[in-house]
């Protein structure tokens, strides 16, 4: 039944599926031109289908109604049989139950009676027991057959209901089966005839679709020509129109071009002298030109040569100017360094000097203290001695001889007194003096080189004619003036300068109320001084001494 | 040379004793002048002669494979053939010489498939417990494992009691040490079987005897409870069965419900049959239970003994459920109280397709309740009522539900009692429906 009906189910799908799919292409051709008609017409087979589907699916569910009816027929049967079954079970139990009820009921009374049997004791009266004993058994025993045979005799009855319904089952299977048979049978030729129809429906479609569009094919065919006739004449005759239209225009053309071809003639004659004449000009021009910038390049070529001429003096000049420079440089680094150099040496040398000087002057102090000391303490020494030797004299003239004494003169040694104080002044301007000139000779060396050319060439022959030290003064005072001059210009001699316009200054100064007698060397007067000491020497003069001698003598025998 | 009309007949005899030696027979297909078969030929035909030995198939090139196995023999031992050759036209042929009716599209289009389950379902159809050595089902599961998707097994004999039983008359001592021995299984046993077919998705059973014919005994038809655990044991082993059918076994409510125990959360159970049993309530409990624990869409208990109290609970299941798309309860006892539980339940489902209420003794109340069920309902796809005493009422009922439903195809009222007009207008409502059911899937192939 199953297996049937899967294979109905199929084939309806089958079918659907079918009339789907023809619905399909209908469709799409319903979208032509001539919509309206083919719609109308694919509706026409789609209505066929349609219907043909209804009948189908409407003969397939009457046959499958028919064929389930039997199994439906089987089951209300079924459930039929089987309330009735279970009434029957019902009463079958009730029964037994009632049986069982009646049979022990009955069964108890015999026991009884078993029992009642047992308490009598006459034979009759046993015998009659017994007897009805066995007649209630037997009773029992028959109503337990009687049940036996009911229930032997339903069950036979349902075995036979049984077969019954075997066959009954039988023949409902053929009945079945015949009719699927015939179902199978029915549907397919329906379906046969309604393919048929469908078919035949779409056939009659497509014929009239065909003889409609071959009808509306010839007709536009037929207008077609005859719009082409039409037009083929209208073409003709307007073709003649513009033939003559064109032979006039033609005409005219010419005319005008033969005009226009002779004016533009002369025009290109004129056109052409003048572009010979251009190109005359042109040319001269040109010529002309071409020598302009040749000079021009030449003149060119010339700068440029004498630019790099120039250029390389340039260079030239700037490297010699450099190197002039450097050495200038140099040389000037070189004079700073000298003159620094010398600077310091003067420096140190005149410091040396004053120092010297210092120191001289101290010695000469401390000789000259040291003189005047020695001087003193000799001339005290002297002066005692000789006051010894006039005390002695005196002793001797007065004791010994008894002689008067008379004090010789001591003028003289005043003389030394004198000269003292006046000497340490003209001693300090001298000092002063002599301490010019060196400073003078010192910067007269240091100027050695420069006064070359400081002072001027008829200098020295003019100071030549003065005195030395006005020679050397003058010399100094151009020195000086000139290396204020050259100080302006250069600071080569800064220090030079300084210390030589100190010195100058100084020089100036001093030499302003110069004098020559001031710049005497003159040391001590010694020759005076040789003669204050003969004095004194002979203070105690040599008569006296051999007197003493004679004395000492005398005196010396008598100890 | 004289010329005569008639031909020399010295020359013809001559010539007709020479065309005896050398009598060619034109009619003779096989006849060519190749006398000597190509080399290629000759060893072809010693593979397929010694193909036993050394089966030689996959290092040919196509065509000489197609010679070997046009040649081979269907009777080569399946250990060697089975995972060895895949062409169907051998095992069409194998098909062929065993069974007269092939119907290859009830296998899948695979003759090889076919082949394969006929024989293991004759293999277990014929084997006897204790008698026949389980090695022949084991042996054969490795090598059809990969091919057997469905086992109809159409009878499963009970081990041979005969002999034992003339004994048990002699030796009544021995009796209960017998017993023990005599039946280890009652019938073959699955469990042995069903965890090594792994592609197996379909598995009927029916455990009588077929062709008894006079020698029939009840105890031909047991489905004895230990065959009932040893079944349910190997139904929960095996994980790809999607359907199980097991009817006209005298299944009762203990039986079912030790089914149904094991069947609970069966990964891929999708249908189950357990139709012309005699389930009573009890096991229609424990089947509404298995309806919410699994994922089962079709349900047959047709013909079974589900009463009231059954169908209650069957459709307080129904309510819950939401995977069930097949309910076939025809010919049960379940009354009006079963009729209007499930009408109540389907109140609430909206899952449920078929439904198949016929033969349950149902009347007027049911009528109603599934009144409103087709008023409100737009699942439900088939109804059906037949031989159900709903009467003129029931059908007014009906009819009034049936005018609201859009989506009812079928709907069967055949021997309900209902009034001739009440049915017209059922019917008439469901062509509609019909008609819009197709349109709608003609519109969805369309855009398809």
């Amino acid at each position: 039944m199953l297996g049937f009906s899967c294979s109905w189910n199929t084939l309806t799908f089958l079918f659907m599926k079918f009339s789907s799919s023809v619905r399909l292409p209908r469709q799409e051709l319903g979208e032509g031109p001539c919509e309206e008609e083919v719609t109308e017409e694919a509706r026409e087979s789609q209505l066929q289908v349609e219907q043909s589907e209804r009948r189908m699916i409407n003969l397939q569910s009457d046959g499958m109604e028919l064929v389930t009816n039997i199994q439906t027929a089987a089951d209300a049967k079924e459930s039929g049989q089987r309330t009735e079954e279970e009434e029957a079970t019902r009463l079958r139990m009730e029964r037994l139950e009632n049986e069982a009820k009646c049979s022990q009921q009955k069964f108890e009374e015999i026991t009884r009676g078993w029992e009642m049997t047992k308490q009598k004791t006459t034979a009759q009266e046993l015998q009659d027991a017994l007897n009805s004993q066995q007649q209630q058994c037997a009773q029992l025993l028959e109503d337990k057959a009687k049940l036996i045979h009911d229930l032997q005799r339903e069950l036979k009855a349902r075995d036979d209901c049984y077969i019954k319904d075997l066959k009954k089952a039988a023949e409902e299977e053929d009945l079945f089966i015949e009719r699927m048979e015939s179902l199978i049978k029915t549907l397919k030729k329906t379906y046969r005839e309604e393919l048929d129809q469908i078919e035949n429906a779409y056939e009659h479609e497509r014929r009239v679709l065909l003889t409609a569009n071959r009808e509306k094919w010839e007709q536009y065919m037929k207008d077609r020509r005859n719009l082409e006739l039409e037009n083929l004449t209208q073409r003709l005759n307007k073709m003649e129109e513009y033939e003559e239209m064109l032979e006039k225009l033609r005409m005219e053309d010419a005319e005008e071009y033969n005009i226009t071809k002779k004016k533009l003639d002369t025009h290109v004659q004129m056109l052409r002298l003048q572009v010979q004449q251009k190109k005359a000009s042109d040319y001269l021009n040109q010529v002309v030109l071409d020598y302009n910038y040749r000079l021009q390049t030449k003149k060119e070529e010339e700068i440029t040569t004498i630019k790099s001429q120039q250029k390389r003096k340039m260079a030239k000049m700037q490297d010699v100017m450099k190197n002039l420079k450097l050495k200038c440089a140099n040389k000037e680094k070189q004079s700073r360094e000298e003159t620094q150099k010398l600077c310091k040496d003067y420096k140190r040398t005149t410091e040396l000097y004053k120092h010297k000087q210092k120191k001289m002057r101290h010695i000469v102090a401390v000789d000259a203290q040291e003189f005047e000391d020695v001087w003193l303490m000799n001339e005290a020494e002297v002066r005692q001695l000789v006051e010894r030797a006039l005390h002695i004299d005196r002793l001797i003239y007065e004791q010994q001889l008894g002689l008067t004494w008379e004090r010789p003169h001591t003028a003289f040694m005043k003389l030394s007194a004198q000269e003292d104080p006046e000497k340490p002044a003209q001693r300090s301007a001298q000092e002063a003096a002599s301490q010019l000139i060196h400073t003078g000779t010192a910067t007269q060396a240091s100027l050695g080189m420069e006064e070359g050319f400081l002072i001027e060439k008829k200098l020295p022959k003019l100071l030549s004619t003065v005195e030395k030290d006005e020679q050397m003064s003058v010399k100094l005072a151009a020195v000086f003036s000139v290396s204020a001059c050259w100080a302006n210009f250069s600071d080569v001699s800064h220090s030079n300068s300084t210390d030589v316009m100190c010195s100058c200054r100084s020089a100036r100064e001093i030499s302003a109320p110069h004098e020559p007698s001031f710049l005497r060397v003159a040391g001590r007067d010694n020759s005076e001084d040789a003669a204050y000491w003969e004095s004194l020497a002979e203070a105690i003069p040599e008569v006296k001494l051999k007197l003493w001698d004679a004395l000492h003598d005398a005196l010396q025998k008598h100890q | 040379m004289s010329e005569s009309p008639y031909p020399p007949v010295a020359k013809h005899n001559l010539a007709r004793s020479r065309s005896k030696t050398r009598w060619i027979i034109a009619e003779d297909p096989d006849w060519s002048l190749a006398l000597v078969p190509l080399l290629s030929q000759l060893c072809l035909q010693s593979i397929v002669k010694n193909f036993e030995k050394k089966p030689i198939l996959e290092e040919l090139g196509p065509d000489h494979k197609d010679f070997v196995l046009e040649r081979l023999s269907p009777s080569l031992p399946l250990h060697l053939t089975a995972n060895l050759i895949s062409d169907d036209g051998y095992w069409k042929r194998c098909c062929n010489e065993r069974w007269e009716l092939c119907d290859v599209s009830k296998y899948g289009h695979s003759w090889k498939r076919m082949f394969f389950e006929r024989h293991l379902e004759n293999i277990i159809e014929l084997f006897i417990p204790d008698l026949t050595d389980p090695k022949t089902v084991l042996d054969m599961a490795p090598l059809c494992k990969n091919y057997v998707k469905r086992l109809d097994i159409s009878q499963l004999l009970p081990p041979i009691k005969e002999p034992q039983q003339a004994e048990e008359e002699d030796d009544s001592d021995l009796t209960c040490d017998s017993d023990s021995y005599v039946t280890s299984v009652d019938h073959f046993d699955f469990g042995i079987l069903l965890n090594k077919l792994t592609n197996l998705e379909e598995l009927h059973l029916v455990y009588r005897v077929k062709h008894c014919g006079m020698n029939f005994e009840w105890n031909l038809f047991e489905f004895t409870t230990r065959d009932c655990e040893c079944l349910a044991k190997a139904l929960k082993a095996c994980k790809t069965l999607k359907l199980l059918r097991l009817h006209q076994s005298k299944v009762e409510d203990e039986k079912c419900r030790l089914l149904v125990k094991s069947l609970l959360d069966h990964p891929s159970l999708r249908e189950l049959d357990l139709s012309y049993n005699i389930i009573g309530d009890r096991g229609a409990r424990a089947i509404g239970k298995l309806l919410n624990r699994s994922k089962l869409e079709t349900l047959n208990v047709c013909n079974n003994n589900i009463r009231g109290p059954g169908g209650q609970a069957l459709a307080h299941a129904l309510s819950k459920n939401s995977t069930l798309l097949s309910l076939n309860l025809r010919l049960n006892c379940l009354g009006d109280e079963g009729g209007q539980a499930i009408g109540q339940a389907l109140l609430n489902n909206s899952t449920l397709l078929h439904l198949h209420l016929g033969g349950n003794e149902m009347s007027e109340p049911s009528a109603n309740a599934l009144s409103k069920v087709l008023a409100h309902n737009n699942t439900l796809k088939s109804i059906n009522l037949s031989c159900n005493r709903l009467g003129k009422d029931g059908g007014k009922a009906l009819e009034e539900g049936m005018s609201h439903n859009t989506t009812v195809i079928e709907c069967d009222i055949r021997l309900t009692e209902v009034d001739q007009e009440s049915s017209v207008c059922i019917n008439q409502v469901v062509r509609t429906n019909q008609r819009k059911a197709r349109k709608k899937q003609a519109q969805e192939s369309k855009t398809k």
